[in-house]
């Protein structure tokens, strides 16, 4: 097919356009993990994008300084048992929802779905109820009241939908009982959606902050993102200052003209690193990732 | 004789709604009701300290509409509830677009690797939490250490303090939402450009249409559906989801432009302990969400082909 001049020169232009493009978005992140890197005297700042002295004492810190593991041993607890409890607690509850013939099926969608997305007590009422079940400063606030998920029970209600019924049928006429035909059938044939899920949800865990700042004051509780937020804002840590952190790790402020900085992008890398790690099957599911905002009872 | 008996006894069974088979399965969503009766339906009644008050002994009273009479005085609200719209139109403005220019130019890329490639790179900032994100331009951005201001700089340009310019917070913090989820909301986009039927286009070049009437011809009604969906859809939720970002990016010189109901919301009532008045912005700004879910509900039923309802 014969293209003409415009066409072409537009094709060029397009072909750069997205190289810049893509080196907009990652020139700011390169940045970041020099940042993380490098123990050069601060004040000159250069266009280089290798550390000028390469170290890993950043990293070092977040692992040793209990200020900063503490928040992100958090995160990976509050992850790993809030995609738990939601997972278990999601596809067991679609099981019910996907049985159209069932009395009362028609409540639960407006019980979960339709009436939540009108009416709701907002962030205060629902702050008041947390602080009346003393739940405030424990971990298990930041998972258990988002564990229910009817976005994504609904989601997996409709891939059951899609399971032929004459395996579950066949099961039946064997004598299973209902409980049986989901964990032994259902279940297992599901296991791409619940995959799929359980890694928006795990992200969404990994990244939690709101429910952070509304329901944790104490420090030791916090979450990495909450940690990381006090550091870039306040350039330290409320109790312990950045020098007082440096000392702890045997250094000497005096001696190393280092700035918060370089631990605030070490701590950005560290946060993302899981999320790069289970990039690759995050892409495999954005099609069906999309849908949990898009799809209704 | 024997199984016709059966039959009959397990529709008799069937009638029961609380027969074996129901019990199981309402055993089964128990827990998601008793999460969703908990942490949604128990602070469903707190709404009404919108129309009480404390006194100072700390005894409970109807106040009937003076909270609300009271926050309409307040400029701080209004200057709340005037960003917020503020960055509604930005919203619509640049964040709504870009996704589609993004996909419609992407899609025009031929070279499958380099397309996968930028896709991939783009996409990944949306799993990224806001604090990362805000943590990344605050550096980039720092008047002593930020890479663009040496740049500024080195031109002999004067360095500027970024993020405590009110006038320039609205653009820095769009920009800062598209770098961030351009990647990912074009690729709803994307894949309803791949549903356009390649015939149209043959049919086109057939009557000698170029790049672009193509595309005005056939791509964009291709994906027209989409994106009054996709626009109608956001309608509901245009005055919720900045909380996070702007919680993150807010500092004392920037907050004439960037304080919005959301944040207002939590200073007065988390760390100021004004229950009763934070609760009344809260309900004043989820009646406006809720008009805006029938209006967003009414138009969906009418432009969308299927005449499909979001409620």
């Amino acid at each position: 097919m014969q293209r003409s001049i415009a066409e072409k020169v537009f094709n060029v232009f397009n072909i750069i356009g997205f190289f810049l493009f893509t080196l907009l978005m990652l020139i700011p992140i390169m940045f970041v993990v020099k940042t993380s890197l490098d123990i050069s005297q601060v004040g000159e700042v250069q266009l280089n994008l290798l550390p000028k002295e390469p170290s890993l004492l950043f990293y070092d810190m977040v692992i040793h300084d209990e200020s900063v593991y503490r928040p992100f041993l958090n995160s990976i607890i509050i992850t790993v048992l809030g995609t738990s409890l939601s997972m278990l607690i999601n596809s067991i509850g679609a099981y019910t929802l996907s049985k159209r013939e069932l009395p009362g099926n028609r409540f639960f969608i407006y019980f979960l779905v339709i009436i939540p997305m009108l009416f709701g007590g907002g962030i205060v009422p629902t702050y008041l109820l947390v602080r009346a079940l003393g739940l405030i400063d424990h971990l298990p606030v930041l998972f258990i009241p988002s564990a229910a998920n009817a976005w994504n029970m609904i989601l997996i209600r409709n891939y059951y939908w899609s399971i032929p019924t004459s395996l579950a049928e066949s099961a039946r006429i064997d004598g299973a009982q209902e409980f049986t035909v989901f964990f032994k059938i259902i279940l297992p044939l599901a296991k791409p959606v619940l995959a799929a899920i359980a890694l928006f949800t795990g992200v969404g865990y990994w990244n939690t902050f709101m429910a952070a700042v509304l329901y944790i004051r104490d420090s030791r509780k916090y979450t990495f993102p909450v940690k990381l937020r006090e550091l870039i804002i306040l350039g330290g840590d409320a109790n312990k200052s950045f020098e007082e952190m440096l000392m702890s790790m045997g250094m000497d402020p005096n001696e190393y003209f280092l700035s918060v900085e370089g631990l605030s992008s070490a701590m950005m890398i560290v946060s993302m690193i899981p999320i790069i790690l289970v990039y690759p099957y995050l892409q495999k599911y954005f099609a069906k990732g999309i849908m949990v905002g898009s799809i209704k009872g | 004789m024997d199984s016709a008996a059966t039959t009959v006894s397990y529709k008799r069974n069937e009638k029961k709604i609380f027969n074996k088979t129901n019990v199981m399965l309402y055993l089964m969503i128990l827990p998601p009701l008793i999460l969703y009766y908990i942490f949604h339906y128990i602070p469903m009644p707190g709404i009404m300290l919108a129309f009480q008050r404390y006194t100072i002994s700390g005894f409970k009273y109807w106040s009937g509409f003076e909270n609300f009479t009271y926050i309409f005085n307040t400029p701080f609200f209004w200057r709340a509830f005037r960003n917020n719209w503020v960055f509604v139109a930005f919203s619509y403005a640049f964040i709504t677009p870009a996704p589609i220019l993004f996909a419609l130019m992407l899609n025009e890329i031929r070279v499958r690797w380099y397309k996968k490639t930028v896709q991939t790179i783009s996409t990944l900032p949306n799993f990224v939490t806001w604090v990362v994100i805000a943590g990344i331009f605050m550096q980039l951005l720092s008047p002593t250490r930020g890479y663009v201001n040496y740049i500024i700089e080195f031109f002999g340009g004067q360095s500027i303090y970024f993020l405590s310019k009110p006038a320039l917070f609205p653009w820095l913090f769009t920009f800062m939402r598209i770098w961030k989820g351009v990647g990912y909301s074009s690729i709803i986009y994307l894949a309803a450009l791949a549903g356009v039927d390649p015939q149209l286009y043959e049919a086109a070049v057939i009557d000698g249409a170029g790049r672009l009437r193509q595309t005005w011809h056939v791509t964009l009604p291709g994906i027209r559906n989409t994106i009054v969906v996709l626009i109608v859809l956001s309608f509901s939720h245009v005055l919720s989801g900045l909380f996070e970002p702007i919680f993150v990016l807010k500092n004392d010189f920037i907050e004439s432009s960037a304080e919005i109901l959301d944040t207002y919301i939590f200073n007065l009532g988390i760390t100021r302990g004004k229950y009763y008045l934070a609760t009344t912005i809260g309900l004043f700004k989820s009646t406006i969400s809720m008009v805006l879910l029938f209006f967003a509900n009414w138009l969906s039923k009418r432009v969308t082909e299927d005449g499909r309802s979001i409620l």
